[in-house]
């Protein structure tokens, strides 16, 4: 049975009409009027029927074979080609005999010979490609949807274009601009923190010139004032003969992982300060109890071997000089274990000013005894969240420390005084003392019973607990010194 | 016999008064051949040898502190290696400390200068040890040199 055996539209043409039954496409022809319809030989085969083996018409159409989803699309194209409008193809599902619907691709015309009542149209099977496209839409948007969850996007620089640079939509979402600017790339890098754009624009100036690779975590601040972590990786294109054509790569967000990696970073750095106290704690313990222990033996030992009371006396008075020093000893012990202690203590609002006269007027005998100028200027920062027991102490040693080690030539002269600079607080101690020879000594002088002037006061300690106390807060001390000059010392507290 | 020997001179060089009295009583009570010198620091002593205008001034033996004021063992030693070569005779120095920290046990073995490491409290066995071979040195260069 042949599509055109209800009367030939094309005319006799038979060996076409052959070739259009062989055409693995469908033709169909409807009359609006008559509602005849007709269907080609290979419209059946695309379905899967023997030729008449469902009847060709209207209603077997559109309730058996077409997808009733599809129905509105199909209508509006038939329509549209009644209004003499040529419909682009439409994709539709039809029933087919034994593969259930596959998707074809169908075009509606209106003849235009004359019999305006007519409407023609063809039938592909497309259902591979429909498939294809389908998936190829699902993977996209798999992708897409990836991306979007790990918070990657792509950029690209052309280097015939190495001015300009091509983003994905997701460096849009990072970046938090919403209308897709055309950024170039000196726009794209301005994003970042200012240390770092230098960083980026070399690591990319390289890639192009020396195609070099690069994987850098920059710090940006996006467009709504947001400061995240990226990783900006960029991988350079070679052409045949070696050159850099274009420079592809990444940008993630990797925020909360680089924080919390700084964070770890700085608990390593708390734990191995720490540590350090611990181990320099031991070593005191076992060195200064050592050598007070050693020498309570050796007198003991000598005790017995001597008969003479006189000697005995004079061994008995080192027997106590021992026991004071051993008592003195474990004391500095004591004060080394309370910093460790204390530092659970709530901080407090310390004022500085109340807080140093109190110090000044309780040293004031040692002040007048040399007259010394004790100053302050606390206005740069007049209160701290500190441990007040700490603070009290800090100043406390400092003042001493300066005191004692006065230079008897001149007036001694002390200024103590805080700073605020890059959100940090300093407090600054400076005098105009014997001063210290830092070439020599300087690892030493934080260390305990580290004394470099032959002075009778001097305990090595005062530094030493002040250190501890400093750091124990996060802080850090310094010292700049001359001998004959004088001595300053800076310390960070927060 | 012991008369008739050349004592064999020794400093002292230490912060710690309790110490030097007990080793000045141990090498008493030992009858150690010595005549003894004590410098509370490191400092005193380099410029006590730089001084030295006779190479027999110059001590046979140092026992020498780590921690001490002013300057310590360890900068003696460095002190020491620069003007040894003036000296005109060899010292043998022993470093006496109650540090047994393995760091400073170690470094005392690194420098070339340094005979051996002593730890506090000295033992008087040791102390004997100590002089008997000094003692044979001093008798060896009195052979040699005759001075």
């Amino acid at each position: 049975m042949s599509f055109f055996e209800k009367g030939p539209p094309f005319g006799n043409d038979a060996h076409l009409t052959r070739l259009i039954d062989d055409l693995n496409v469908g033709f169909w022809e409807y009359n609006s009027v008559s509602k005849e319809v007709k269907w080609s030989a290979g419209f059946y085969s695309i379905l899967g029927y023997q030729p008449n083996e469902i009847d060709s018409s209207a209603q077997v159409f559109f309730e058996h074979l077409l997808y009733y989803q599809d129905k509105p699309v199909f209508f509006n194209a038939l329509h549209q080609s009644r209004l003499n409008q040529n419909p682009p193809p439409i994709s539709i599902r039809l029933l087919t005999k034994k593969d259930g619907y596959q998707w074809f691709e169908s075009t509606v015309k209106k003849q235009d010979d004359g019999y305006t009542d007519t409407v023609y149209g063809l039938l592909i099977n497309v259902n591979t490609y429909k498939q294809q496209s389908i998936a190829s839409a699902g993977s996209q948007f798999t992708q897409h949807e990836a991306f979007k969850i790990a918070r990657l996007g792509n950029w690209e620089i052309n280097t015939l274009t190495p001015t300009a640079i091509t983003l994905s939509a997701q460096v849009y979402d990072i970046y938090d601009i919403q209308n897709h600017l055309q950024l170039n790339v000196e726009e794209f890098i301005s994003f970042f923190e200012p240390p770092y754009r230098p960083l980026l624009q070399q690591a990319i100036d390289s890639a192009i010139q020396f195609c070099h690779p690069f994987d850098a975590d920059l710090l940006l601040r996006s467009a709504k004032n947001n400061l995240l972590w990226l990783k900006v990786k960029g991988v350079p294109v070679i052409d045949d003969y070696g050159r850099c054509i274009a420079v592809k790569g990444i940008v993630q967000d990797i925020d909360s992982e680089k924080r919390k990696l700084l964070k770890l970073e700085q608990s390593v750095n708390l734990l191995t300060d720490q540590n350090r106290r611990l181990q320099n704690f031991a070593y005191i313990v076992s060195h200064n109890l050592r050598s007070h222990t050693g020498n309570l033996q050796f007198m003991v030992n000598l005790f017995e071997q001597t008969e003479e009371e006189e000697e005995r006396n004079e061994i008995f008075s080192h027997l106590k000089t021992i026991s004071d020093s051993l008592n003195l000893t474990i004391e500095h012990l004591n004060e080394i274990v309370k910093i460790q202690t204390e530092i659970t203590n709530e901080r407090k609002l310390v004022e500085l000013e109340p807080l140093f006269k109190n110090i000044r007027s309780a040293l004031k005998n040692n002040i007048e005894s040399i007259n010394a100028i004790v100053e302050y200027d606390f206005s740069q920062c007049t209160e701290i969240s500190y441990i007040p027991a700490y603070m009290e102490s800090i100043l406390q040693n400092l003042l001493t420390n300066s005191l004692k080690y006065y230079h008897p030539g001149r007036q001694p002269v002390i200024q103590c005084y805080t700073l605020k600079e890059n959100n940090h607080i300093y407090l600054i101690f400076e005098d105009n003392g014997l001063g210290i020879d830092l070439a020599r000594h300087g690892d030493k002088i934080f260390g305990m019973y580290r004394t470099f002037h032959r002075h009778a006061d001097a305990r090595g300690i005062g530094l030493f607990i002040t250190r501890n106390q400093v750091e124990a807060l996060g802080g850090t001390i310094s010292v700049e010194s001359t001998v004959n000059v004088g001595t300053k010392f800076t310390i960070k507290l927060v | 016999m012991i008369e008739e020997e050349n004592p064999v001179s020794t400093w002292i060089v230490d912060d710690d008064p309790i110490y030097v009295y007990g080793i000045r009583k141990l090498m008493s009570i030992r009858g150690a051949n010595a005549q003894v010198s004590h410098f509370p620091n490191g400092l005193e002593a380099i410029n006590q040898l730089k001084n030295l205008s006779e190479s027999h001034q110059t001590p046979d033996m140092i026992l020498l502190d780590i921690n001490m004021p002013t300057m310590d063992g360890w900068e003696f030693m460095n002190e020491f290696a620069e003007i040894k070569p003036r000296l005109g005779k060899e010292i043998t120095i022993y470093l006496v400390s109650s540090s047994v920290d393995l760091n400073d046990i170690n470094r005392a073995k690194s420098i070339p200068g340094i005979t051996d490491y002593i730890f506090k409290p000295v033992k008087g066995t040791h102390l004997t040890e100590i002089f008997a071979s000094a003692q044979q040195k001093v008798n060896e260069r009195i052979k040699k040199y005759g001075t």
